[in-house]
């Protein structure tokens, strides 16, 4: 494991510094040649920028590629943009300047005319793309300064645009071959979004709905780093088993969302390793803040006193997460650690807590959790009822299949029935913005946002919306840090864990990178013979 | 025989409305918004109110259904909601590999059962015949999954003789066609056991035997023919649910054909994906009935049609 992690900072840093890379020690030097084969659980849905969901961005990102790009180590750092942008001194501007000589698969040019053509695409709310309001709510127009310059005029200070400028979702892709395709529609970008062209190490190949998608190796490629494997191919195999035993078997290289309960036995298996990659998911009940008891602080806090999160993730989950010790988890520019080793189990204070809040006699609640959307997430939720009853409270679980889930959790204020739920929350952008005001600002109340657990805090609200426009990182990481201090606090939520990634790879499997945004990057992996 | 099978075809319609209207009306009242799926989970209400009225789910239920039936009438099923792609062209894509799927299944099922089930038979509550339903019940309760995986274990990856997920070569289809054909193969055997007993116990079958014929002439020539028509209807129905997308062996062996697009599509509440599949299976199904109503002519002269 600490050999896998050692190899996967080795790639990081050869790639940051733009060195070809010096794998591991014991590892001889890079092969080029070889097909990938990654077994998921699903298959994308488009690969254009109205994805919505990380199995369409791990594609995208090999063939499209954003102006920055998210480290696995969580820093940012220019990838289309040949450096990090200038920001205006109202905030209200940002100038990118881009590398020169990169051209799109098709042949056209990247430049400023290109850029600006993907941005005002997603811009014209016509589009209906759906992460325009998230990723450039700020971003009024864009404009063309030169031909390799462009500019992006906000509507007032918005510090976590850069961060929202390495999503894949505001990848470029060629203009030229979005016209030739015959556009992208609504909702899901066809037809252009079945095969997409960008300026990436790999190019889009072929795609059987259903069943794979191939891509080839881009011999043009521009940066230091010239992909070595011939072919990535993603093939979608539902079933965990079968996906496991089709990793076991060689037939594919990389299997992803590995079943805890495998992972004992995999870890014998000479042929295989078992990489554990944390993820910028975060797992959590939450309560209804508006809805007695829950509008009792003291009883939230009995609550995460109740429940040793610890024994479930060395138990229910073999491991296979990290104890939120924050609302947001490490990886996210602006994460700190709140409580190091997360929330403390004790069971005394949380029976005193409770008494103090006149449930001394006990509490009878309903706990609504998912069934097969985040790892091992009904085992989890049978671990927190089992603990909560060694407080007197009585916690009845009601599971629904995810989209009713969805709808039923997503109900206003004055009509939802909803006391507790489990839920998970990925900051895909790596930044702290879109992991705490999407959650805790009050203005994101359900269903307007994504506040499904009306939690109010003023003076949260006000950090949260200052951190916005606060251009020093070291204050502007102060400043979440204040405000997920209150949040711990207050505790709207019952603080479970963050997820991690558990990926099984064969041995010959080198340099891939497991990113904590949940996506395979096979950028510079290779294959050894 | 003419106007029978133009009677039967003409009264598929009223039943395939039925079945569209009740599928149309029922996925409508389970709760899940498939715009606010489609948008993901962090979406806006705005974004989601957007698409709802983009896809026309903001109109009353009984206008959206006669929308529905006027395309079908023009052969256009609609778009996936979820990955747009027109419904026509994704059963298009899909259907064939069931049906490649669902007629080696079957061509396992017959060529295992029907001889198992001769046997079984005409060895009569010998070790045989116990074995025999011994193993089609174990064969019918051995949940299908298992099995799969099973195969996979020992033919893929112990052996590595076949490959273990995917659909393209006949090596890929070998695996999942057995694990298939292996429930409907104890169907199929034991039907064959109990309908060859019945007839062998007939009348006819002592005076083909007392005229001296081999037994072989006499299980073959007489017997078999009259008992293979419960077994072909029961073959029918097999294949009708075969081609209904088996929905576990194709996801076991992550198989893309119209099973797991089904389940896919209800899961995301893909609307006209769930209404085109339905319609397709209840079609097959009504086509299937019917042939297998026009078969027994073939096998039975005695039966008619007027």
């Amino acid at each position: 494991m600490r050999t896998v992690l050692l190899a996967l900072v080795a790639v990081a840093v050869a790639l940051a510094a733009g060195l070809p890379a010096a794998s591991g020690p014991a590892t001889p030097a890079p092969q080029p040649g070889g097909t990938l084969v990654i077994g998921r659980g699903v298959d994308s849905v488009t690969l254009s920028p109205y994805a919505s969901a990380s199995p369409d961005a791990e594609v995208i990102a090999h063939v499209a590629e954003t102006l920055y790009r998210l480290t696995p180590e969580g820093r940012i750092e220019p990838l289309l943009a040949d450096r990090l942008p200038e920001v205006s001194s109202d905030g209200r501007s940002m100038t990118i300047r881009l590398r020169r000589g990169i051209r799109f698969h098709d042949g056209t040019p990247l430049d400023a005319a290109a850029v600006k053509w993907n941005f005002d695409f997603i811009l014209n709310p016509d589009n209906r793309a759906p992460f325009r309001a998230i990723l450039l709510g700020q971003v009024t127009s864009v404009d063309v300064v030169d031909a390799y310059t462009v500019r992006l005029n906000l509507s007032r200070p918005f510090v976590p645009l850069l961060a929202h400028l390495t999503h894949d979702f505001l990848a470029i892709h060629s203009p030229t071959a979005v016209q030739r395709a015959g556009g992208m529609r609504p909702p899901t970008g066809e037809p252009y979004g079945r095969a997409p062209v960008g300026t990436g190490p790999f190019r889009f190949r072929e795609w059987v709905r259903g069943d794979r998608i191939v891509l080839e190796r881009n011999p043009d490629y521009w940066g230091p780093r010239k992909p070595l494997l011939d072919q990535v191919v993603w093939r979608a195999i539902p079933d965990d088993g079968a996906r496991v035993l089709a990793l076991e078997g060689g037939q594919v290289h990389v299997a992803v969302r590995i079943p805890p309960r495998e992972t004992t036995r995999l870890a014998l298996n000479r042929a295989l390793r078992i990489d554990r990659t944390s993820s910028v998911r975060t797992i959590y009940i939450a309560f209804n803040n508006q809805k007695p008891p829950f509008t009792d602080a003291r009883v939230r806090q009995a609550f995460n006193y109740a429940v040793n999160k610890r024994a479930i993730v060395q138990t229910v989950l073999g491991g296979a997460a990290r104890v939120s010790d924050a609302p947001i988890s490490p990886g996210i520019v602006g994460y700190s650690p709140i409580q190091p080793g997360g929330w403390p189990y004790d069971v005394e204070r949380a029976k005193q807590l409770l008494a103090e809040a006149g449930h001394g006699s006990g509490l009878n609640v309903t706990l609504l959790h998912p069934t097969g959307r985040y790892v091992q997430d009904a085992a989890v939720a049978a671990a927190v009822q089992a603990q909560l009853r060694a407080v007197g409270i009585h916690a009845r679980l009601q599971t629904m299949e995810w989209a009713a889930y969805l709808a039923f959790t997503n109900q206003p204020v004055d009509r939802t029935p909803v006391e507790m739920f489990m839920l998970g929350w990925g900051t895909v952008t790596g930044d702290a913005d879109y992991g705490l005001f999407s959650l805790f600002h009050s203005s994101q109340w359900a269903p307007a946002g994504f506040n499904r657990f009306f939690y109010r805090n003023p003076q949260v609200d006000q950090l949260l919306e200052e951190a916005r426009s606060i251009p020093d990182p070291a204050r502007r990481a102060a400043t979440y840090k204040q405000a997920m201090e209150l949040i711990w606090r207050d505790a709207p939520w019952l603080f479970l864990h963050s997820e991690s990634q558990v990926t099984g790879l064969r041995r010959e499997v080198q340099g891939l990178v497991v990113h904590p945004t949940e996506r395979i990057l096979a950028h510079t992996a290779w294959l050894a013979r | 025989m003419w106007r029978y099978a133009a009677k039967r075809v003409l009264l598929a319609f009223p039943v395939l409305l039925g079945v569209s209207g009740v599928v149309f009306v029922a996925i409508r009242l389970i709760p899940g918004d498939p715009a606010q799926i489609m948008a993901g989970q962090a979406a806006t209400e705005e974004v989601v109110r957007q698409i709802r009225q983009s896809l026309g789910l903001d109109q009353p239920v009984p206008v959206q259904y006669l929308y529905f039936l006027r395309n079908v009438l023009r052969g256009d099923l609609g778009r996936s909601l979820f990955n747009g792609v027109p419904v026509v062209e994704e059963l298009g894509q899909r259907f064939p590999r069931t049906v490649r799927l669902a007629v080696a299944s079957m061509a396992v099922a017959s060529l295992i059962g029907i001889p198992a089930g001769i046997l079984a038979a005409t060895r009569r509550l010998t070790w045989v015949d116990t074995l025999v339903m011994l193993v089609a019940l174990v064969g019918v309760s051995m949940p299908v999954f298992w099995l799969g995986l099973n195969f996979i274990l020992v033919f893929s990856v112990r052996l590595q003789w076949l490959p273990a997920f995917g659909y393209g070569t006949w090596r890929h289809l070998v695996l999942p066609s057995v694990t298939l054909g292996a429930a409907s193969a104890a169907v199929v055997a034991r039907m064959t056991r109990s309908a060859m007993l019945e007839v062998l116990g007939q009348d006819y079958i002592r005076t083909a035997r007392a005229k001296g014929l081999a037994e072989r002439v006499v299980v073959h020539r007489h017997a078999l023919r009259n008992a293979l028509i419960p077994v072909v209807t029961i073959l029918g129905l097999q294949l009708g649910t075969l081609l209904s997308g088996a929905v576990l062996t194709e996801t076991v062996f992550a198989w893309p054909g119209i099973g797991r697009l089904l389940v896919e599509a209800v899961l995301a509440r893909d609307y006209p994906v769930i209404q085109g599949t339905t319609l397709l299976i209840a079609t097959t199904f009504v086509a299937l009935n019917l042939t297998v109503d026009l078969l027994y002519a073939l096998l039975d002269p005695r039966i008619r049609y007027e």
